[in-house]
């Protein structure tokens, strides 16, 4: 295997790839490596932990076909510390070369054969608009459940109940995030699949830069393509919770209140949390609402922000400040509706006037 | 803050109380043909140490942290006991209970080992020796077995002397000791400098053979070494405090409530452990105790720990984080038993050990969309079935009920806190 490539190319081909190589200790070795395979002018670049394959290409010149697994966060340090301009790659047996200038760098490599296969393409292609579809996994994967102790929970959750249409949903179990996309048609009627949160993370970053994205529905792995790289990842398997019951039908009190300003109000009072089980408090009022932390240990904190409310008054909610902040970051707009039905019941942040996006928050008991 | 030089009482009255021979005590109390035999408590099997020795037995060389094995070779004819920790918990509480009836100071250090600052008592109870002589005699009437107290102004000169107090091995039988010994201010220098340098707290032995390099053996020798010598040989923090220490200067308080960091449990096992299924029973029997304890003390955990050792005494640690907090046993073997799984136990397990840290009071709870979905579903009503699991327990006795795989013909095997603490049984 040999080529020649730009640097600036080929990092951002290598760097892509190992975003989905493995970096837990305990993996398979050659899962932290990327395979490199040189087919005429092409270089196919590809990482994968066996869960998530990350694949892209590019155009080289002077190649010798063949194929290499390279350790890949390495391969990605040097070819980044190198001058600008042409890098070459070699590779013999067990050893690749990488030439720029003067510089020049040996590596190690592992035994292509124990790189896992690469996935093969299956189900129907359908394109989707990339702005509504990444918007839709910025505001539901922050709901997913960050560690794996419930593997069904560190998935999303897409669906859709008529056929029409796709419903994107995440829960920790303490909040829940469930967006509607209405226009678009990935899914056949009733159809639900698990895909992993991590998996979505690292789409919404290479379709920060896209205009296109196809997705593949197979029976065990989905499929994302922009433009050169190819996403694929295995679904999970199992039945979700019935997040449905859990979101209740009307609620008899509302605060509708501008979202910057409560956002960075919770972001100040938020300081004098000292441990994670401090809630922010939420006192609703007529005008508006107050927010307060009081800290046994350190001093309290109140700032009164307006808003209009229809409720009960004198109604106060405990919401851990993180989760608090998660949702209304990913609500989005001008201005926020939060509803209640008491202080011990889930509250439900929405961007005002807007049904699509729904954020589902259990309150801290107080 | 001003860098004034703490202030020392004038009277001597900080106290340290140490039980004589503990659990060796606890157990002759229950069985009074045990009196005047050499009784050892500890882990009898293979593997076991020893926890607590009777005067009898230490006649015979044996102390707390030797091999069982050793032990039993030095005196085949001793009586080897294994623990019985819910006894000495007990013991321990009255004991407890005893030493705030005369102050509210107290710091305990183990079961059988306390500090007192007894100096708001003077009115209501006398002197420091008064107290100290008061308290051996309730610890006697109460419990029903002996301690012996130092009276000092400082907690190092306390400890020391309490061990003045001691009773002693005589191969004739043991030597009462005096109970309780007293550090007069003026006789401080003269108790301490004698003593060799291992008396003196944070001397092990790699810093007494520095010092024994340096011609130090007794702390009188401590003393007079120059400081510039000791902070070029030991650093500048070390060698400034130990100085100090040798000068009698030790201006630590007693500090009466130390909160808790970790709640844990571990266990050796008497045969290395291969099968993950057997593995998994002991993480549930942990993680069931230590969330007794947990909401016992009303507390909440966000970090479980998973501790194994190997057969070949490697060990290693797995530790998650969840962002709410959690007291049931359900999440506590939840999170253990998937740090397990991750863990290569191919090598066979040795010990294992189940913590809980990042301890904060029970009081904000973060709710759970899982409790709105009613019992059956995950965690959802855990916690109500929790609440009745502690009921039972407190009416009748913690092994009175358990999870399912902790059953077998013999019962539920829960896991108690002291359980095999030193080593398996058999």
């Amino acid at each position: 295997m040999k080529l020649r490539c730009e640097r600036d190319t080929l990092v951002e081909a290598l760097a892509t790839a190992s975003r989905a190589t493995a970096s837990r200790g305990g993996a398979l070795p050659v899962l932290s490596g990327v395979r490199l395979e040189v087919k005429g002018d092409q270089l196919l670049v590809a990482g994968s932990d066996l869960d998530l394959t990350i694949e892209t290409s590019v155009g080289i010149s002077n190649g010798v076909d063949g194929v290499a697994v390279a350790p890949g966060r390495l391969a990605v340090d040097i070819v980044r510390s190198l001058e600008p301009g042409a890098v070459s790659f070699e590779a013999d047996e067990d050893k690749l070369q990488i030439s720029s200038g003067r510089a020049h760098f040996s590596v190690m490599l592992y035994a292509s054969d124990d790189f896992p296969r690469l996935p093969v393409r299956s189900g129907e292609a359908v394109s989707v608009g990339v702005a509504e579809f990444a918007e839709a996994v910025r505001q539901v994967v922050p709901a997913a459940a960050g560690d794996d102790t419930r593997p069904m929970l560190t998935g999303v959750l897409l669906t859709s109940e008529s056929g029409t249409g796709l419903r994107m949903v995440a829960t920790d179990s303490y909040r829940l995030a469930k967006r509607e996309l209405p226009g678009t048609s990935v899914l056949s009627e009733g159809q639900k699949v698990l895909l992993p949160a991590r998996a979505l993370t690292e789409l919404q970053r290479i379709l920060s830069s896209a205009d296109e994205l196809t997705v593949r529905l197979g029976a065990a792995d989905a499929g994302f393509e922009v433009g050169h790289v190819v996403l694929t990842t295995r679904l999970i398997e199992g039945d979700y919770p019935n997040y449905n019951q859990l979101i209740p039908a009307h609620y008899p009190n509302r605060l509708t209140i501008g979202r910057e300003p409560l956002v960075e109000a919770v972001r100040r009072v938020r300081l004098l949390v000292k441990d994670a089980t401090t809630p922010v408090r939420m006192a609703l009022r007529p005008s508006g609402a107050e927010l307060s932390v009081n800290s046994q240990e350190v001093g309290q904190a109140t700032e009164e922000l307006d808003g209009k409310y229809e409720g009960t008054e004198g109604l106060t909610l405990g919401f851990n400040p993180a989760y608090l902040i998660d949702g209304l970051e990913a609500a989005g707009g001008e201005e926020i509706t939060l509803e209640v039905l008491d202080a011990l019941k889930p509250a439900t942040i929405r961007p005002a006037g807007n049904e699509d996006y729904l954020y589902l928050l259990m309150p801290v008991r107080l | 803050m001003t860098d004034s030089a703490p202030t020392l009482p004038a009277q001597p009255t900080i106290l340290h109380v140490d039980m004589d021979a503990f659990y060796v005590s606890v157990e002759i109390k229950k069985d009074p043909t045990l009196a005047g035999r050499p009784v050892i408590v500890g882990g009898t099997g293979n593997r076991g140490v020893v926890a607590s020795c009777s005067y009898e037995a230490r006649a015979f060389g044996i102390h707390s942290a030797m091999p069982t094995a050793r032990a039993r070779r030095l005196c085949p004819q001793a009586v080897f006991l294994p623990g019985h920790f819910d006894d000495y918990q007990e013991a321990s509480s009255a004991i407890h209970r005893i030493f705030l009836s005369f102050t509210p100071l107290v710091e305990g250090i183990a079961l059988d080992e306390a500090f007192l600052d007894v100096s708001g008592a003077r009115r209501l109870f006398g002197t420091g020796p008064e107290v100290a002589a008061r308290i051996r005699q309730d610890v006697r009437q109460t419990v029903g077995i002996e301690c012996s107290v130092g009276v000092a102004r400082t907690k190092l000169m306390a400890k020391l002397a309490s061990k003045e107090a001691k009773p002693r091995p005589s191969p004739s039988g043991p030597q009462p000791g005096p109970g309780v010994f007293v550090v007069l201010p003026e006789e401080e220098l003269g108790f301490l400098h004698p003593k060799p340098v291992r008396a003196l707290w944070g001397v092990g032995p790699a810093t007494a053979a520095r010092l024994t390099r340096m011609g130090i053996s007794t702390v009188g020798d401590l003393a007079r070494a120059p400081l510039e010598s000791l902070v070029g040989s030991l650093g500048q923090a070390a060698g400034r405090h130990l100085h100090e220490l040798a000068w009698g200067r030790d201006p630590r308080r007693v500090e009466p409530s130390r909160p808790t960091k970790s709640i844990g449990h571990e266990e050796t096992y008497a045969k290395d452990h291969y099968r993950a299924e057997t593995l998994a029973v002991e993480v549930i029997r942990m993680a069931d105790a230590v969330a007794g304890r947990l909401r016992h003390a009303s507390l909440e955990a966000r970090t479980v720990t998973l501790k194994v050792r190997f057969g070949d005494f490697s060990t290693i640690t797995r530790s998650r984080t969840e962002t709410a907090g959690f007291s049931t046993a359900q999440v506590i073997s939840r999170i253990a038993l998937a740090l397990l799984e991750e863990v290569d136990v191919s090598a066979g397990v040795r010990l294992l050990g189940v913590s809980a840290s990042g301890l904060a009071d029970a009081g904000a709870e973060q709710l759970s969309l899982d409790d709105l979905t009613g019992p059956g579903s995950d965690d959802a009503g855990w916690k109500a079935a929790t609440g009745a699991i502690d009921d039972i327990r407190r009416r009748f006795g913690d092994r009175a009920v358990g999870p399912a795989a902790l059953a077998g013909a013999d019962g539920v095997r829960v896991k108690r806190i002291g359980d095999t603490q030193w080593g398996p049984g058999t």
